[in-house]
Order: C-alpha cells, then structure tokens, then sequence
C-alpha cells in the first residue's frame, strides 16, 4: 500500500468507524491489495464510502434536526410549502440518485470491470489451473507435469490465467489481495487474471459454502521473482525424491500397502490415487489441510494419525499404524520436499 | 338499499340470473380463479423457460439416441382440447341464463372430450417412457416433468368439472354459476397452456 | 364518537354480537374463520419462530465468539444456520407480516368485516403452521437441512447430501409456499372488492398499497421457487437429471431459479415495513404523507421492478459481461422508488410535529438502518466490488440490515403501535423506549462490524476462523451486539405481556391515528364496523365529518347489514356498491384440509408415493366437501 493511500484509509477509517476498525491490513484483506485489479475494487470501495458517509450523515443529521425542531410545523424559512416537500422528494430521491447511480455505473461497470473480468485469450503469460475438491485445492501447471495441492506459486508481476474448475460441488477461488472471486462450477471453466505487483505470500479461501469444511478449505498463493519461480516450478515437475534411508525407504512401503495410495498421488511410485492432494513434494508446502495448520513435524503427525481431530468430517480415515510404521511414514513424508 | 342485491339469496336458476345480471364488477369467486391461473401460469412458464435453457445449454437436443417426437397425433389431441373451451365457454351462457339443462349438458361434453384427451395421453406418455426415461437424460427429465405437470393439470380440470356437474343437479344457485364462470376460466387457462406445452415439446421436430 | 351508545344504537350493535358471536374454548379457534383471529393465531406461530430462529442466531454468535470456540460441531453449524435462514425468511417475516399485520388490519383499513375468502384464511394459517412443524421435525430428528437457506447444488443434490435434511426442506418449503400463495390471493381479492363504499383506489390507506404490491409479487415469484425445489427432488428421489451436469442438466439452473424467487422475496420481506411505516409516521407527526401518489406508486414498482435484477447474487459465476451489466444496471434502478419513499418519509416527519413515542422510535430506527443497508446494496450493484465482498461477512452485514434493521423495525413499532387497538390497554412508555435503545444499539453492534470483517476477508458460512486475521476482536463485538439485541427483544415481550394484564385501559384512538380501525373500539368486535363507514380521503379517521355521519347512520339503523354474516362488495377501482356478500362464519374444513396435505407431504417426505396420493384423494375430497356449503347455508 503506498504511503498516500495508507494515510487515506485510515484517516477516513477513523473519521468514519470511530476506532472500531482494525487496521485494514491482514493476510486476506481486500483493502490491502497487491494487484492493479484489487487495487482498483478498493479505491473504488473508498470513494463509494465517501458518498455513502455524506448521505448517511446528511440522513441522519435532518432527522436530528426534526427532532430539534420538533415544536414547528414545515420547514425553516419556506414554512409549511408543500411544493418544497415534493421538490425535496423529487429531488433527492429521483434527480439526484439518477445522477450519482450513472456516475457510479460508468465508473464501476464500465471502467473497473474491464481490469476484473477474465483475461482476454492471449493476454496472459502462463496459465495454472486449479481444480477445487472437497476440501482442498488440486494445482496444476499445464505444459509441465507439475502437479501440487493447496499451495500456488506465481512469478510476480506476470499475467498469470488462473483457470478455476471443479468435479464435485460449486467451490470460489478467492485471494483478495490479488483480485475478486471467481466460482467453481462444475460443467463450467471460468478465468481470472493473477498479476501480484510484488512477491509475497496471499492467504486464499473458497468463498462459496461446499460442505462440512468449507471453513478450512484455504490456500496460499506466493508470488516469487522469477528465478525462484522457475526453480520452484522444475522442482515440482521431478518425481518424488526416492528415499535413500532404510526408516524412509519403510515408510514408503508402509504409504504403498496402507489405504494412502488409494486416495494420494506420488509421482514416482505406483501410489496413483486422485482422491485426495498429490503428495510428490508435501514437504515443500509451508501448510497443510487446506492451510488450515502449518507445515512441520508435529502437526503433520496429528494431521496424518488423527486427521478427523484435525478437520471433522473429512475424507481422510484414521489410520491404524504401530508406532514404527507411523515413525517411518512421517520420516518419508518430511523426506518428499 | 340503493338496489344492491343480497346475492347469497339468490338461490334459483332465475334470482341468479338477475344477480348476475346486476352485478358490476367480477365476483371475488371469478378474480381468485383468475389469480390462481396467473400463479399457475408464472410455474408452466418457469418449467417451459426451464425447458428452453436446458436445450440451448445442449450439444444435440435431443441428444443422441433419442428420436425427435412425432407431430401430428399431439397437434391433433390438442386441437380438440382447445376446442372443448367452446362448450366450456357455452356453459357459462347457459348459467349465466338460467339455463340449467344446457348448461349440464355443455359442460358434460366437455368432460367427456376432455377425459378422452386425457386418456389418449396417458398412452402415449407411458409409450414414450417405454422408449426413453427423465433417468437417463434432462432432456427426458424436462419432457416428462412438462407433459406431466400439464396432464396433472387436465385432472384437476376434469375434478372441478365432476364437482360442478354434481352440485347442479341441485339447480342454480348464485354461488354455483360463479363456480361455473371459475371454472371456466380455469379450463381456458389450461386449453392455452396445452398450445404452449405442445408446441415446447415438439419443437426439435418443428 | 360516542362510548355510550344510545338505545336505538344499542339495539343494532347486540344483534350483530349475536350474529357474529365467535365460538369459545379451543373449537372455536380450531374452527374460526374471523381474520382478526387468525391474526392472532399467525402472530403467535410466528414468534415462536421467531424465538426458534434467535436461538439458531444466538447459537451462531455463541459459536464464533472466539476461534475454535467448539459449541457447535461442523454438521451442527450447517443445520444451524440453514434452519436460521429458513425460519427467519420462510416461517417468521413473512407470516407475521402478511399473516398476522395483513391479515388484522386490512380488512379493518378498508372498512371490511372480514377477509374475501375467510375459510381460505384459515387455511392458510393451517398450512403455514403445519409447514414450519414440517421442517423442525426434521431439526429435531437430526436431519436438519444443512445447505444454507439456498441449497445450492450440486452440493444439495443426493450424491453429496444424501440424507433426508434436503428433502425435508424442499418439501416443506413447497407445502408453505401453497399457505402464502393462498393468502395472497386472499388479500389482493380483498382489497380490490371489499373497500367500504366510497373508498375508490386513491382514498385506500397507504399500507394497503404495500400489502396489494407484496400479494401480487407473491403470486409472481413463488413459482420458480416451487419449481426449483420440484426439480431438486425429482432429481434426489426420482433419480431425474435437471442439475447434473453429466446428463445434460445444469447446476446454474437452480441459481437462475432459486434467485428469480430470491430477489423478489427480498421486496416482498421489506414492503409491509414500508406500509406500516406509513402508517405510524402520519399519526405520529400529526401531518399526512407528502407526496401520497408518488409513494403509493413507489411501493407498486419496488415490487415490479424487483423481479428483473435476479443475477445480481451470480456475479461471481462467471456469466457473459453482457448479461452482468444488465442485471447491475437494472439493480440500480430500485434505488429510485426506494429514495422515494425514504424522502418522503424524512419530509414528512421533518415538516410535521413529531411525538417522539415508541412506534416512531422504532420507525426512526428503521429509517437509519434502511439507509446503512440500502447504501451497500448500491455498492453491490458495482460489478468488481460485489465480485470481492460477494459471500463474505459484508453482504452478511448488508441483508441484516436490510432484513432485519429495515423490515423488523416496522414490525416491533407496529406492535407497539396496535397493542393498544388489539388488546384495549396501554405498554408501557418508559420500558418501550428502552427496548427500543437496546434493540437498536443491539442491532448496529452486531451487525455494523460484519461490514469490517468481510472487507478483511471472511468469508460467511463458515462454522470458525483462524485467531492471526484480524477477525478475532470484530467477531467477539458482534456476538455480545447479539447478547444485547436478544436482552433487547426479550425486553419488548415482556413490555408487552405484562401491559396485557397490568396496562391503563384505553378508548378507540389513543394515538389519535389517521386510519379507519381506530375508530373501532379497542378491541373491535367481531363484526368490526358496526355501520359501512363513509369514506372521502386515505386519511379516514382525520375525516371527522364522515365518523360523525356514521354515528347519525348508526342511530337510523342504516347501512348496518344485520341481516346475516354481510358485508359490502364494490367495484374495483371507484369502490362503487355492487352486492352484499355473506360471508362463512365457523368450519372445520380449512384444518381438515390442512391435516390432508400435512399427510400428502409427510407421504412424499417417506417415499411411500401410492399413500401420497390416497391422501391427495382425501384432500380432493375434503376440498369437494368444502364447497358444498354454501354462503346463504351460513
């Protein structure tokens, strides 16, 4: 947020909000943007809550003035015309909203808009698709073999088209820091353009109620520099690392004969499952779950041997695994970076 | 009392004529049976424009495996139930005019035409799921949920019919001739949504 | 008026108590057919509700207090707030404002002595009671629905919610939708034929104009809705394919229909609240509405134009740019008739003398609130914005407001401003405005951060949040707002029940009120009007020369329709004499035929199709015994 704008908000956060706002900052706040295109949706915010502050209070402030003057008939000075109480009404309530609801369509609708709607076929860089599941993100990179889930890196100021898909139930991909929503719909692709003005890290979630755990079904976008990006991206497309200690090369045994290759994908493996996230290279994500708790030893052994406490109700079952075996599948797991 | 009529005791052929005769504006009888029809009418248009988005949302409608229906029995059948809203309209007449025997009469024959409409429908919506099912595809779901809800609608009409039929062997009572205009409008409501409805369901052939 | 009545009054006022004598105990009101009863009936139905519903809200609040908070389960959530939105929308706003306001003022407004179809009446009462059992039983055996109050699919389809939850919905919602299509039906019968005489359509008060525009909006946006969840259930029990997309069907087909049925709903909610605001405004600031023609003609289009805008909650769909421009243009066109209104009615109180009683405190806080509301909804109309707040906490914050700030408002003025006329005693003054601060302060402290919150990005429907986003504060403010919007409404039932043992008694008019029912005594009688009232303005009880002729009309035993259950028909538009009509005093048909349909449905809930239908056999006949009595057999 540059200097001006940041002096803006708060200044009329605090005239407005009287202190009750928190700051406007935050990991998936839509009034800290990093985008051309939120950034637009937020200006655009500001000014409507200009005008919508002045009507409020000008509202507001003739029915305090009734009651102020709440012994005399009519109006000051024209008294009780009843042709002034018709012109007020047509004036305010007719002539001018038409003039202001005009001006805020053209801006808005026409202006505004061209920058959110999908990006034009040919206007973009790269392309990442995103297929959302019940309750979690499945990331691809078309082109290449990379597959991942819940964790999107983009080269930062680059067009990227995010093509948002879904199998099961309506999902909405949401980073509002980046750009507005855009919904998953099964039958349906739609398109929204990516372009981070910086690299940094965007918190995302689904925006439209999908089930039990709709509630932690986010996602983290980062926007690297371009050399990290492709090193990121090459990373991604290599099969797993094959494990190299007899505890992992165990655990990679124990992930084949358990139910987890049903579900989970490990390129390199015969593991093939496409219920749940591609696991190739889960050590690199900085979260898990649908970001709903960080990446390191001990909550990845609580997602994997209790998942149910994790996220109720999702699609993972408990596992029934002898403390070795357990020992040896997280050692592999940590091991697939 | 300013000559207003107490219409409830109009409780003969002729005291009802003449209280129809007075009477200046519609009945609330006649204006609820209309309001019915025009909630009935928003639902067959929401399915038929529901018909419509389905089909321009389709590759191939119908889709492939399913024949385009046949055209000239449907167009025939409702043909004749479109014409069944002239006895029906008859009916009304002969009430309104105290003629309780040709209104009996009318709107008997419109029954029985109607009921044979019905019937013949019947068969040929238990054929056409003989040869593709509203399981299979939303071409079929839609095809049979329009025919369907139309021909429910035909039942109902039928229903109220009998209903009437039976109250006049009773005779002519105000309440009864605003039951016959009601109904009447009931039934012109359904013969024109049968022309909608037909013609929908025929339009890949059309 | 007089309170005493002279002998020769007296003698016409007995014999219409006995003619109108409502029968006692608890047949008498399983039987009753009286609209002010049946008001009665609504009015209580619906705020058992409307105390199921603020427990559903409170439970809610009580949950996302802090992050984690572990009061509800993920699954109990989903039922709580989908039954929340169901009952709040479905079995609390609408009934209590067109059951049990419509249906006990109209007719009194119009000089009516009872509903056009009084049996019909009953009825919908029935069905709407048994519709509202219907879906609880479901919370009650565990299988509440739990796809949010718009069910979308395909996540309420069988293959994602296979239990009964959905089907409990879809069929409780249609049975309740045959209650409101009745009433509406009722109503706009009614008030096109049964005005008194003389009250030709521009003397007609103006909240019979918001309750006219809702009936007919009714008649018009129910049937998407019942065919959007026959649809759903012919896919979930029939195995059909309308919202499959595999087999050709479309999940966007039930957006597109569940919204035409949405939007309108949505001005259907808010247009009684503009009717009794304008009722409560005119006595309360002793002045009559300015600009009358251009707010009667402002509720009308409010409920026309409402049905052209509802792609505005797909926005985020991904539809052609086209058609999203043309639904956000026409959105914005509402805003006209709405600034309307709202002018006028800040015109009129700012040009009048206003008491500043409860009823118009509640009215101001209406103002406030549908302003707040009204001005967000502008910002969704701008396509980006609504694309970034669309399914967060601030289109939360905007319906709230606008639903409840806006549409509840009017309806807890409306009960202190009538507890008077329907219980013959006063509240109790001094308590009434303190339940209008809290309720007020309640409402803005619960709802006014949601706005914050959603801009930070929470999403809704979400049973908890991460504690590091900067939702923790906002969220905990909200739920104590709630604490004290709850104490809030407990406080006006409590006013208001003890004021209904221990109230000062009052007369016909206490307020001094502008319309006809005040010149009835507190409570009215059975037979309302002793005489058809002469009506020459929208403003009846300010006409004092045509109370004083109806005093004189009473004495000579004129227009006093005492020979059976009467009351007048006009012509629709210049309310000229037409006939005399006997109206239907008690039956036990309207209950009977509600059990009927209550079996039909419960039938189709089970799957036992064949038991379905022989109680639809039993409905036709129930229906077929119905209109063998006739009106001159009363």
């Amino acid at each position: 947020m540059s200097a001006q704008s940041r002096a803006r908000s708060l200044l009329v956060a605090g005239l407005v909000l009287g202190g009750g706002l928190v700051g406007c900052g935050g990991d998936q706040s839509a009034l800290d943007p990093e985008s051309g295109q939120s950034r637009a949706i937020a200006d655009l915010w500001w000014w409507m809550l200009i005008a919508a502050t002045i009507v409020f209070l000008g509202a507001v402030g003739l029915l305090l003035l009734a009651w102020v003057r709440r012994g005399s008939e009519g109006f000051p000075f024209f008294g009780k015309s009843e042709r002034v109480s018709v012109g007020l009404v047509l004036t305010f309530g007719i002539f001018i909203p038409i003039v202001s609801l005009i001006a805020l369509f053209v801006v808005a609708n026409l202006s505004v808009a061209e920058g959110t709607d999908a990006p034009e076929k040919g206007s973009t860089s790269m392309t990442v698709e995103v297929v959302a599941r019940q309750w979690f993100w499945e990331v691809h990179y078309p082109g290449t073999g990379a597959v991942t889930a819940n964790e999107i890196h983009i080269p930062a100021r680059t067009r990227v088209n995010l093509v948002a898909k879904t199998d099961d139930v309506i999902h909405s991909f949401w980073v509002p820091r980046l750009n507005r929503k855009i919904d998953m719909i099964p039958g349906r692709t739609n398109r929204i353009l990516l372009d981070a003005d910086r690299p940094g890290r965007y918190r995302g979630q689904c925006a439209e109620f999908c089930g039990l755990q709709h509630a932690h079904m986010g996602f983290v976008v980062f926007a690297d520099p371009p050399g990290r990006f492709r090193a990121w991206l090459a990373g991604q497309e290599r099969d797993r690392r094959a494990p190299t200690t007899p505890e992992r090369k165990r655990g990679e045994r124990v992930f084949l004969d358990e139910a987890c290759s049903g579900c989970h994908t490990i390129r390199g493996t015969s593991a093939a499952g496409r219920v749940g996230p591609d696991l190739t290279h889960v050590a690199s994500r900085t979260t898990l779950a649908g970001n709903t708790i960080p990446n390191d030893g001990r909550y990845l052994r609580q997602w994997v041997l209790d998942p149910q406490h994790v996220k109720p109700g999702n699609k993972m079952p408990a596992l029934d695994l002898s403390k070795a075996e357990a020992r040896d599948l997280l050692d592999y797991l940590e091991s697939l970076r | 009392m300013n000559g207003v009529t107490r219409s409830s005791e109009a409780t003969s052929a002729i005291a009802a004529a003449y209280a129809e005769r007075r009477r200046r504006a519609m009945p609330s009888g006649v204006w609820g049976v209309a309001l019915l029809v025009a909630t009935e009418a928003a639902l067959f248009g929401t399915v038929l424009a529901s018909y419509y988005y389905l089909r321009f949302d389709a590759a191939r409608w119908p889709p492939a495996g399913i024949e385009p229906p046949d055209v000239a029995l449907p167009l025939a059948l409702t043909g004749a139930l479109v014409l069944t809203s002239v006895p029906v309209l008859l009916a009304t007449v002969a009430a309104r005019r105290a003629q309780v025997g040709s209104a009996r009469g009318l709107l008997l024959l419109a029954l029985l035409v109607q009921a044979g409409y019905l019937a013949v429908q019947i068969l040929l919506f238990k054929r056409d799921l003989g040869v593709f099912s509203p399981r299979d595809t939303a071409y079929g779901s839609i095809y049979f949920t329009l025919l369907g809800l139309h021909h429910l609608h035909v039942v109902v009409g039928l229903l109220l019919e009998l209903g009437l039929l039976v109250k006049l062997l009773g005779g002519l009572t105000n309440y009864r001739v605003i039951g016959v205009r009601a109904v009447a409008i009931y039934w012109y409501f359904v013969n024109f949504m049968a022309v909608l409805v037909v013609l929908t369901q025929l339009s890949p052939s059309l | 008026m007089a309170t005493v009545a002279t002998p020769a009054a007296q003698r016409h006022l007995d014999r219409l108590e006995r003619i109108w004598a409502e029968r006692e105990g608890l047949t008498g009101w399983l039987t009753t057919t009286d609209h002010k009863r049946i008001g009665l009936l609504y009015l209580f139905a619906s705020l058992a509700f409307f105390a199921a519903g603020g427990v559903e809200a409170l439970l809610i609040r009580t949950q996302l207090l802090v992050p984690n908070a572990g009061v509800l389960s993920p699954d109990a959530y989903n039922e709580v707030f989908t039954m929340h939105g169901v009952t709040m929308v479905f079995l609390f706003v609408i009934p209590i404002s067109i059951g049990a306001f419509g249906n006990y003022l109209v007719p009194l407004m119009i000089g009516a002595r009872d509903m056009a179809f009084p049996r019909m009446n009953a009825l919908s009462f029935w069905l709407f009671l048994g519709s509202g059992l219907f879906m609880y039983v479901g919370l009650f055996l565990g299988n509440g629905p739990d796809a949010g109050w718009f069910d979308y699919v395909p996540l309420a389809s069988k293959q994602f919610t296979p239990s009964s939850g959905i089907d409990f919905y879809a069929l409780g919602l249609i049975f309740n939708g045959v209650s409101t299509t009745a009433a509406s039906i009722n109503f706009i019968v009614t008030i096109f034929k049964l005005r008194a005489p003389g009250m030709s359509l521009n003397r007609m008060p103006l909240f019979c104009y918001a309750f006219l525009a809702v009936s007919f909006a009714l008649v018009f946006a129910l049937p998407p809705l019942t065919a959007a969840l026959s649809f759903l259930e012919l896919d979930r029990r029939l195995g059909f394919h309308f919202y499959d997309v595999a087999s050709g069907g479309d999940p966007l087909l039930w957006q597109h229909l569940f919204w035409i049925f949405g939007h309108p709903e949505v001005y259907i909610i808010i247009l009684p609240a503009f009717g009794i605001a304008t009722s409560i405004i005119p006595t309360f600031v002793r002045r009559k509405m300015v600009a009358f023609p251009l707010v009667a003609l402002a509720e009308i289009l409010v409920a026309f134009i409402g049905f052209g805008v509802w792609a505005h909650h797909m926005f985020a769909v991904g539809l052609a740019t086209i058609t999203t421009i043309y639904f956000a243009a026409a959105s914005l066109i509402i805003v006209i008739p709405s600034g309307i209104q709202l002018f006028a009615w800040i015109t009129t109180i700012f040009t009048g003398t206003p008491r500043f009683k409860t009823p118009l405190l509640f009215i101001l806080g209406f103002i406030v609130f549908f302003i707040m509301g009204g001005l967000t909804g502008i910002m969704f109309a701008a396509i980006p914005f609504d694309q970034q707040t669309t399914d967060t906490y601030f289109v939360v914050a905007h319906f709230h407001f606008v639903i409840f700030g806006a549409a509840v408002f009017p309806i807890l003025g409306g009960f202190y401003y009538w507890f008077p006329k329907v219980t013959g005693r006063m509240y109790h003054e001094g308590v009434g405005k303190l339940s209008f601060w809290l309720t007020f302060a309640g409402t803005a402290v619960t709802f006014f951060p949601m706005h914050i919150v959603g801009l930070l990005g929470m999403p809704r429907r979400q049973y908890t949040y991460p504690p590091d986003l900067g939702w923790s504060f906002l969220n905990f403010l909200e739920s104590i707002g709630s604490y004290v919007l709850g104490a809030g409404l407990v406080l006006i039932v409590a006013n208001l029940a003890v004021s209904l043992l221990r109230g000062e008694r009052v007369g016909n008019d206490p307020w001094g009120g502008d319309t006809l029912e005040w010149s009835a005594t507190s409570p009215p009688p059975a037979y309302n009007y002793p005489v058809i009232p002469r009506v020459t303005s929208p403003y009846a009880m300010w006409d004092r020369d045509d109370r004083q002729a109806d005093a004189r009309r009473l004495e000579r035993g004129e227009l006093t329709l005492e020979r059976g259950h009467e009351t007048p028909a006009s012509t629709v538009l210049d309310a000229e004499w037409d006939e005399i009509l006997e109206m239907p005093s008690h039956s036990w048909m309207p209950v009977l035929l509600a059990a009927a349909l209550a079996a039909v449905f419960t039938m189709l809930l089970l799957g036992h199709w064949v038991t379905a239908g022989a109680f639809s056999a039993v409905a036709a006949l129930v229906l077929f015994g119905w209109h063998m009595q006739e009106p001159q057999e009363a």
